[in-house]
């Protein structure tokens, strides 16, 4: 039993940070319609940053949120050459950003070489009800968890967050209302980017990440996010964590050469499932 | 009817066919296995390119079917069986996996579509990993023997060329005939309104998964060839980024554009080819290949997309029309962007 | 027109493409301050195009356009957020100006105080068609351009509907340009009118002229006027 509620916790961490992921995806493509592969990026850009940060002697703490904010940054620029032109089609967009993600492998291997790095995290384990869990996970699911209560707050209850959601929701009536559409696609990439950025800065001490390491974090956050529809926050931060929990459980009592096909199995069966109860005609 | 436009389009495409069978001798050795590449690469490229430019369906795993060619071709021949034979076990295994999983498969609609046929390759590839008897698992399977038909082998780069030309050829003539057939008709509806397809009485469904069986054919007969003209092939040969290089190669040369396969095959991987040997020169540190490749390749995708989101062909082809436009000031000014991708698409 | 002032909207020899297509061709229209003006034709004519020109949400191809003041636009088919409260809508009707007071709104519309709370989607046609027109009124505009304020709503609605907004131009003197489908409406509140044909202006003057022309009358009034 407590080796199940071991599983379960770690599962609930690595799926904290495919939620992060996940929600950047599902905040970019609500109010651009582009879907960024290159978020799986921010989250790799994030952990070189914060470890080089952290090896020039910045403090814990604070390197981690430089290395956040300048992911945000970094989410700005990629919004901007993916959104292109005014009128750009979203697949090139799509397809724009996979050129980014690539691009990004020249420059981290410039930069910090091809080898995977890591940096300690929170040490230690914490007792919670006779089950010991590393206090990293904790700090995961913490963070996670304000940041979703946080873009809640910011998406329902600001103006800004409105004006964001109607570009979401019509973007041609939010044009009428006179809300420059182009620049909340920027302020979602800037989000997105800060989202993936934390997401990576929180994984990196249990996972090593290296220049590639972003193809696998972006399946993992598309996959929770097309389980919201790609539009629903909510659904796709509890479709993060069923991903993650499922991963664990599998590496843990089956193998774990297994746990990203049985997962995307699992979420594949979910969805086929969802596409067969709605009636075949309805669009 | 073949107008006089017609005419000179035939006789352009057979001196390209002439070029293109005389060609492969006079490369430089090194250009070789490239030209080979340029063909299995169109031939998988033209296939997703009718899957999302005709029947509107993405496919984020396209290399999984190149994968299930290669393994459909290279298990038997391992064993005995005669390489021929691959290509055809290649072709049709391939097919008809795609039909088997297109069925619960293209409920899914859109970006679901997507995520399902990644999911479908990743978890393909965790099956090849682990079936180590039958596929020789993460190793891979070595010593796969040439193609050969009676005395005759294609051993050299030269030969694999002839090979995969001839078979690039048909699949363009297939897919003529089949973008031209009055199914391939109704599936153009299909990318535009699947709903009013359906209204119009187009078996919507069963449409969509022969498309995507027939894709999936293209890119196992180029995977079967890929197994033998290697010989080795391994997991790690078909990653996820080799489907987002043939999704990349598609709309680099335009979807629905039979072309726009051929174009966007032979652009992207002689882009990848020269970054790798200005990269490897002598005197380049270790990383300047790798750097250099991903940098330029990136860039180039990024400001073709940018500057041509439609692709290069039918960005071609539409300059081209509105030049005859303004000759002839005819009434073509009134047809969409559609019906003039669609007819200059059905024109191989 | 009235002579002398300078109209608040003009539009000269405008022209607008989709592509290869010719939606508005060389088009020229005005609206005078605290002026009510008719845009009738039929379906495909160009009137939303003209009104999406004007508004900056289709670039022209050649012309010019003229704005002294502020507009703001009902789309056609509403165009709520529907996943938004009413009173959300409404405040994001002022994106532009500073002031996102909602009360103004709801003495006009008092019906909405009670709906203030309801997701937008849920609202009836005529009642969302009335948060449309309060979003836009959020914007102060000196222009309201109402694209079928009649579309799909029941008679009765249209004719409340169509005081409010004839209140709204003799009260505070804003100018509104009215597309319509229902010609007949669209004359008897209005003092002017055009007709757009196929992206052309077909005919232009004082609603009571146009009212009494045959063409029109054939066209659009299904036959005789009766007063
Ligand atoms: N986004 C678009 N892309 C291409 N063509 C368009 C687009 N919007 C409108 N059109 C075309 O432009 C022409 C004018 O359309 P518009 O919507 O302005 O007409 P309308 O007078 O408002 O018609 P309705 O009474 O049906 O609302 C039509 O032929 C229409 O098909
Ligand atoms: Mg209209």
């Amino acid at each position: 039993m407590t080796l199940f509620l071991q599983y379960l916790a770690a599962g609930i961490a690595s799926g904290s940070t495919f939620a992060l992921v996940a929600t950047g995806f599902v905040v970019i493509y609500r109010v651009t319609g582009v879907i960024n592969f290159a978020q799986g990026v921010f989250a790799v850009l994030g952990g070189f940053l914060a470890y080089s940060l952290l090896q020039a002697g910045v403090a814990h703490g604070l390197a981690e949120s430089l290395a956040v904010l300048i992911t945000a940054a970094i989410g700005l620029v990629v919004g901007l050459v993916a959104l292109g032109r005014r009128g750009t089609p979203p697949l090139a967009s799509l397809i724009v950003t996979l050129g980014l993600a690539i691009f990004s492998y020249a420059v981290v291997i410039t930069t910090w070489g091809d080898h995977p790095i890591s940096y300690e995290g929170l040490s230690g384990l914490l007792a919670i009800g006779g089950v010991s869990m590393q206090r990293q996970y904790v700090l995961i699911v913490g963070a996670a968890v304000v940041t979703f209560l946080a873009l809640a707050l910011l998406f329902g209850r600001t103006y800004l967050g409105m004006a964001l959601t109607a570009c979401s929701s019509d973007q041609r009536a939010a044009r009428l209302m006179g809300i420059d559409v182009w620049r909340m696609g920027l302020l979602a990439f800037a989000v997105g980017g800060g989202l993936g950025g934390l997401a990576g800065v929180l994984l990196t001490p249990l996972q090593p990440v290296q220049f590639d390491s972003d193809v696998g974090i972006a399946v993992n956050g598309f996959a929770a996010a097309i389980f919201g529809g790609l539009v629903r926050p909510v659904t796709a931060f509890a479709g993060g964590l069923v991903l993650g929990v499922a991963e664990a459980m599998v590496a843990g009592y089956y193998r774990s050469s297994y746990e990203t096909a049985i997962a995307l199995a699992v979420m594949l069966a979910l969805m086929l499932w969802q596409a067969s109860r709605r009636a075949p005609s309805e669009e | 009817m073949i107008g006089p436009r017609a005419r000179s389009r035939r006789v352009v495409v057979a001196v390209l066919a002439a070029a293109t069978l005389a060609l492969p001798p006079l490369l430089p050795p090194e250009w070789q296995s490239l030209y080979v590449f340029i063909g299995l690469y169109a031939i998988v490229t033209c296939g997703l390119s009718l899957l999302m430019g005709f029947a509107g369906q993405v496919s984020l795993g396209q290399a999984a079917f190149y994968a299930i060619g290669a393994y459909a071709a290279a298990i038997p021949a391992v064993r005995g069986a005669p390489p021929a034979l691959g290509l055809l076990a290649g072709t049709v295994v391939a097919a008809a996996i795609a039909a088997a999983i297109g069925v619960p498969l293209l409920r899914l609609r859109g970006h679901y579509l997507a995520f399902g046929t990644l999911a479908f390759q990743l978890i393909l590839l965790t099956f090849i990993a682990e079936a180590g008897d039958l596929t020789g698992g993460d190793i891979g399977l070595r010593g796969i023997p040439p193609l050969g038909l009676g005395g005759v082998q294609a051993v050299t780069p030269v030969e694999y060329a002839y090979v995969t030309w001839v078979a690039v050829a048909a699949v363009f003539l297939v897919t003529r005939n089949v973008v031209r057939s009055r199914p391939g008709r109704a599936l153009r509806a299909l990318a535009t309104s699947e709903s009013a397809a359906a209204a119009a009485g187009v078996p919507v469904a069963a449409y969509k998964v022969m498309v995507f069986a027939l894709s999936a054919a293209y890119a196992g007969l180029a995977g079967a060839i890929y197994a033998f003209f290697l010989s080795y092939i391994a997991p790690g040969s078909f990653p996820i980024l080799l489907s987002i290089q043939f999704l990349v190669m598609a709309a680099v040369g335009g979807l629905g554009a039979v072309w726009g396969s051929l174009v966007g095959a032979a652009v992207v991987t002689l882009v990848v080819q020269l970054l790798q040997e200005v990269g490897s020169l002598p005197g380049m540190p270790t990383q300047v290949p790798a750097v250099l490749s991903y940098a330029v390749y990136a860039l180039v995708l990024i400001v073709v997309m940018l500057l041509l989101p439609s692709g290069i062909v039918p960005a071609l082809t539409a300059r081209a029309a509105s030049r005859r436009r303004d000759d002839a000031a005819s009434t073509e000014a009134t047809l969409g962007d559609d019906a003039r991708a669609s007819r200059l698409s059905s024109v191989p | 027109m009235p002579e002398g002032s300078e109209p608040l909207l003009e539009v000269h020899d405008l022209v607008v493409r989709y592509g290869a297509a010719t939606a508005l061709d060389g088009v020229d229209l005005a609206v005078g301050r605290a002026e009510m003006v008719a845009l009738v034709g039929p379906n495909g004519a160009g009137k939303t195009t003209l009104l999406d020109t004007v508004s900056g949400l289709v670039a022209p191809a050649a012309g010019r356009i003229e704005l002294r003041g502020r507009l703001a636009q009902v789309p056609e088919g509403r165009r709520l957020f529907p996943e938004m409260t009413v009173e959300d809508n409404l405040r994001l009707g002022a994106w532009r100006v500073r002031d996102r007071r909602v009360g103004p709104v709801y003495e006009l519309f008092p019906h909405l105080v009670e709906l203030r709370r309801r997701k937008a989607g849920s609202l009836s046609c005529g009642e969302q068609q009335m948060v449309a027109v309060g979003r836009a009124l959020m914007g102060q505009p000196d222009l309201l351009a109402v694209d079928e304020l009649s579309l799909g709503l029941a008679p009765q609605i249209v004719d409340t509907l169509a005081e409010h907004l004839q209140d709204l131009n003799r009260r505070s003197g804003m100018a509104i340009l009215l597309v319509e489908q229902n010609a007949r409406l669209a004359l008897d509140i209005c003092s002017r009118a055009y007709v757009i044909e196929a992206g052309r202006i077909a005919l232009t003057g004082p609603s009571e002229q146009l009212r009494n022309s045959p063409a029109v009358q054939a066209a659009y009034l299904g036959g005789a006027y009766e007063a």
